[in-house]
């Protein structure tokens, strides 16, 4: 094997280990029937994944590049194919299995597009690739996200699935659970492929295997509801899927004018906001719409959550959904609102709409929300599409901003999520309204949902300072609209984890602590999550300095990047955070200095745990007090329709314009 | 936002804004009882009820409560300390967020039903006027840089009135239009004062503050009153510009937007929250869009 590059021995081992240690890990979960060896396993393997990005991703985020070509890598494109082949039966047997025909259907034509573009076209390009793999500052960002965040879950999923397990036993069903983390590893080096490949065909391979792993976890459980939401899941990817191989075979059969046949991610991107490359581009933001589960492809990431929680927090955080934005981001130098040539550019535009009404939307949907998943999935959705936006904007301040919004929403989300799950399963609900006095109940875990809670919307943490951010750069390039949709949503925002937060923070001092039983793989991931989330407002000027803004030099050549944010602004910010971290801990510590007493009740209070009273009628009666949801208002009946209208005009007319534009520069 | 002028600030801000803020209410109640035919209270009234408040006895629903309200207190100091030493306008609007969100989880923390009803009204309300409140910041920026000229691009810092030729009232006048019926929640005066009032006769027991008493109480009025002296600031910031003519012209200006706010308040019921949020969204939308797109029409894209 004759290896290009200017990469070390060493580090080109670590680019290999990455990728393909967590498919040994995968394959050790499938041989290991007993849990406690499998418990100790997965623990010394996720280990191992988090050193290898750990070690890989510290060396590069100080603004290194590197490319590495194989050269005769033919073998290389039949193992993707195979993959490609193996993905497209195993969808088609299921479909077959549970009567789902359109899925048989879709995953029939995306074999066949696929087969077809490796019989006639690939080779066309293969001459001319000058690198399949690369490694820049946002791939080295992206690999600690994956690495750190995607092996924490990991590990936080053995505690997690032995109180799951329990519970499916109850019901006589059959332990899955070697599988269940075999998928979890396949997906963790699926996605190394995805932000390391140059190559588009193992691009689409990783993109590939990321569907079918989720589609398989979402129907973990298989219950009816499980084998739904898992094809509905698979309907939306493999559209996508397909889109992402259709634009393949318009690359690399160069069949755009002016153009050479490629299947390289760097060479498209090089071609900036260009009306040639309009179709491919277009077809490749429609794949990464809906991976990233945009409006109107959302509904699948809400159908995910019947997944185990780890799933659930895999998917959110620093897989899957990451891999949709990953590509938008890339694609930013192609979007933009105006072309090169000062004229209107419909592909940016669109991807900025359908990444603002999304934002706008789901924040807003997440206000009639009371189960906690439900209201985590709203706000990842709306926070995706907010990063889609920016990447739409196409400047490279705006870049800057989706980047961090990427980064701070993986570690606060991933929290969230494994709160939420080891909630669950004390106090037996995820609903918002079951979570009343939390933090008597779970004190730690309170303190940490309410860590995640504020690291999601208030100054001075992370995706507030993005947001700032994404403000500032809209007002420079005085895109009105972005901005009105922004000042909305945020409101929204406010309004839903504040009063979620409310709800957990509340005391009565009714000790009934049931925190006994959390499993320590659990706090620790907790505990790395918090952590993550923390430090990162904290070198968050660093990372910005050292691989965001060369990354973005690299990827914007032509302008000047200035800073959105100025410096005393940021410092101002990470006072306040160090500012509140000790006031809390004051807070922990201090004595009790006032008498306390009862709350109001309309009545002679009795007993304020409970809220009970004696009433006028000298009979007892207990307060209740629920949330306000604003279910009419903000609720699904009354915005699905209207964004559905919205985002799936958008679609056909972006397509459309794309196709009628493109195809005057396609030659057959 | 200089050293000097940060420290300036924080010292003339912590000290002067509860005076001056006590002062106007005091003035509020004046005017409010002649309004209402009544002799009222003596100007100096509001700081005797929180003196009053402070020397309480010392009673809480839970140990929380108070340092919820402190870091209430606390951080709209400092928003308000940003302001007036001419930092970054967004940073202002960001830290007095934090702030409100301190005051709606000390209501909260305590499970009194009718404090929670209170915090979600007050939810509500940040909900209604939080899109005007970040556009007035983009507006800000953006008329700057329609005043500055080509050779100045627009800041978001409110140091930098004080270069204009002309007041930003002269391109933002339907933008101060909306700020000022937003500003109506902002002084919690009717008919959007939902979750607390100062007008016993509309309020649902004691509202957000129902389970608040003694220090912590006089803590949430001093609060209002720093908070009322910083939205006063945004208020001045329309029209002051760089000669010494303005400082007049703005004390008047500021005097009838507080007694237009009396006017209201004295004259409207309070509203439900959907009314509320409905009329706030629909005037910020259309304030928003007239003025920033007859602003200059190349900021369509």
């Amino acid at each position: 094997m004759d290896v290009v590059t200017q990469m070390d021995f060493i580090t080109q081992l670590n680019l290999a280990v990455l990728i393909v240690l967590p498919v040994i890990a995968a394959g050790i979960m499938l041989l290991v029937r007993n849990a406690k060896v499998r418990g100790g396993l997965v623990v010394v393997l996720a280990a191992l994944i988090i050193l290898a990005s750990l070690a890989f991703g510290l060396r590069y985020i100080t603004g290194g590049s590197d490319t590495l070509l194989i050269k005769d890598a033919e073998w290389l494109g039949y193992i993707a194919l195979a993959i490609d082949i193996i993905c497209c039966v195993y969808i088609i047997a299921k479909g077959i299995i549970y009567k789902r025909f359109l899925a048989v259907l879709m995953a029939l034509v995306q074999g066949v597009v696929v087969v077809c573009l490796e019989i006639f076209w690939v080779h066309h390009a293969l001459e001319s690739m000058s690198h399949q793999l690369y490694i820049d500052g946002l791939s080295a960002i992206m690999v600690l996200v994956i690495g750190i965040i995607g092996s924490g879950i990991c590990i936080y999923a053995n505690g997690y699935m032995v109180d799951f397990q329990k519970h499916e036993d109850e019901h006589g069903k059959k332990d899955r659970r070697p599988v269940f983390f075999a998928l979890m590893f396949v997906f963790l080096s699926a996605m190394f492929i995805i932000v390391l490949s140059n190559d588009l065909t193992w691009l689409l391979t990783g993109w590939e295997v990321t569907t079918v792993c989720s589609f398989a976890l979402i129907g973990y459980t298989r219950t009816d509801e499980a084998i739904r939401n898992s094809f509905r899941q698979i309907y939306m990817n493999l559209l996508g899927g397909i889109a992402f191989s259709v634009a393949l075979v318009i690359l690399a059969s160069g069949a755009v004018a002016g153009t050479k046949p490629t299947l390289e991610l760097s060479a498209l991107i090089a071609q900036g906001p260009s009306v040639l490359v309009m179709l491919p581009v277009m077809l490749l933001a429609l794949a990464g719409f809906t991976k990233a589960a945009q409006m109107p492809f959302h509904t699948w990431l809400l159908g995910a959550m019947v997944a185990p929680t780890p799933t659930s927090a895999l998917l959110h955080s620093s897989t899957m959904v990451k891999a949709g934005v990953f590509m938008l981001i890339k694609l930013a130098p192609c979007l933009g609102i105006t072309t090169a040539t000062g004229l209107v550019n419909f592909n940016g535009w669109i991807v900025v709409l359908v990444g603002g009404v999304t934002f706008l939307g789901c924040s807003c949907l997440a206000i009639s929300q009371s189960n906690a998943k439900r209201v985590l999935a709203y706000s990842t959705i709306a926070n995706l599409g907010l990063i889609v936006a920016c990447a739409g904007v196409g400047t490279p301040e705006a870049v800057w901003a989706a980047i961090f919004l990427l980064i701070f929403h993986a570690a606060a989300k991933s929290l969230l999520f494994l709160c939420v799950g080891t909630t669950e399963h004390h106090i037996g609900s995820r609903d918002i309204e079951s979570m009343d006095e939390l933090f008597d109940r779970l004190p730690n875990i309170s303190r940490f949902t309410a860590l995640g809670i504020l690291c999601m919307f208030v100054a001075p943490f992370g995706m507030l300072i993005s947001k700032w951010a994404t403000i500032v750069s809209l007002a420079e390039t005085g895109n009105m609209i972005l901005l009105v949709i922004l000042a909305f949503g945020s409101a929204a925002t406010f309004m839903f984890w504040s009063k979620w937060l409310g709800k957990i923070i509340a005391v009565s001092h009714a000790s009934n602590e049931a925190e006994k039983g959390v499993h320590k793989t659990e706090w620790f991931s907790l505990a790395l999550m918090a952590f993550l989330a923390f430090a990162m407002c904290v070198f968050f000027p660093l990372i910005s300095e050292f691989s965001v803004v060369p990354y973005l030099k690299a990827a914007f050549p032509a302008t000047l990047l200035t800073a959105a944010i100025s410096l005393d602004n940021l410092i101002i910010m990470a006072v306040i955070a160090l500012l509140l971290l000790a006031i809390f801990a004051i807070q922990f510590f201090r004595p009790r200095s006032k008498a306390e007493v009862g709350i109001y009740l309309a009545g002679v209070g009795t007993n304020s745990e409970e809220r009970e009273y004696t009433n006028s009628l000298s009979q007892t009666a207990k307060a209740s007090q629920r949330n306000w949801y604003l279910d009419k208002v903000f609720g699904e009946k009354a915005l699905y329709l209207p964004s559905y209208i919205v985002t799936i005009a958008l679609l056909v007319i972006g397509l459309a314009a794309a196709i009628s534009i493109g195809l005057n520069f396609i030659q057959i | 936002m200089t050293i000097v002028s940060f420290i300036i600030s924080l010292v003339c801000f912590t000290i002067f804004a509860p005076l001056l803020g006590g002062l106007l209410a005091g003035v509020d109640r004046k005017i409010t009882a002649r309004l209402q035919s009544r002799v009222g209270p003596p100007l100096l009234q509001p700081f005797y009820d929180v003196l009053k408040l402070w020397n309480k006895q010392k009673w809480t629903v839970n140990s929380y409560q108070g340092f919820y309200i402190l870091m209430s207190l606390v951080f709209a100091i400092i928003s308000g300390v940003i302001f007036f030493a001419g930092g970054n306008f967004l940073l202002v609007v960001f830290v007095l967020t934090l702030s409100s969100l301190f005051f709606v989880i000390a209501a909260y923390s305590t499970r009194s039903p009718y404090a929670e009803i209170g915090a979600e009204r007050e939810i509500a309300q940040v909900m209604s006027y939080e899109p005007m409140v970040i556009m007035l910041c983009v507006a800000f920026y953006l008329g700057m840089d329609v005043l500055n000229g080509v050779s100045n691009p627009g800041v978001f810092d409110t140091s930098a009135v004080f270069a204009l030729d002309r007041p930003l009232i002269t391109c933002l006048p339907l933008i101060f239009v909306g700020f000022l019926f937003i500003l109506t929640i902002k002084f919690r005066k009717s008919p959007f004062d939902l979750s607390y009032s100062h007008h016993a006769h509309q309020e649902l027991v004691k509202g957000i503050s129902t389970e608040m008493s003694g220090r912590t109480l006089a803590l949430v009025e001093v609060t209002h009153w720093y908070e009322n002296i910083l939205f006063l600031g945004w208020t001045g910031i329309f029209f002051v510009w760089g000669n010494w003519l303005a400082i007049p012209i703005a004390i008047v200006a500021l005097l009838v937007v507080y007694f237009l706010e009396i006017f209201i308040d004295n004259n409207f019921a309070r509203v439900k929250w959907g009314a509320m949020l409905r009329w706030s969204w629909i005037v910020t939308l259309v304030c928003v869009t007239v003025n920033l797109v007859s602003l200059n029409w190349h900021w369509l894209g």
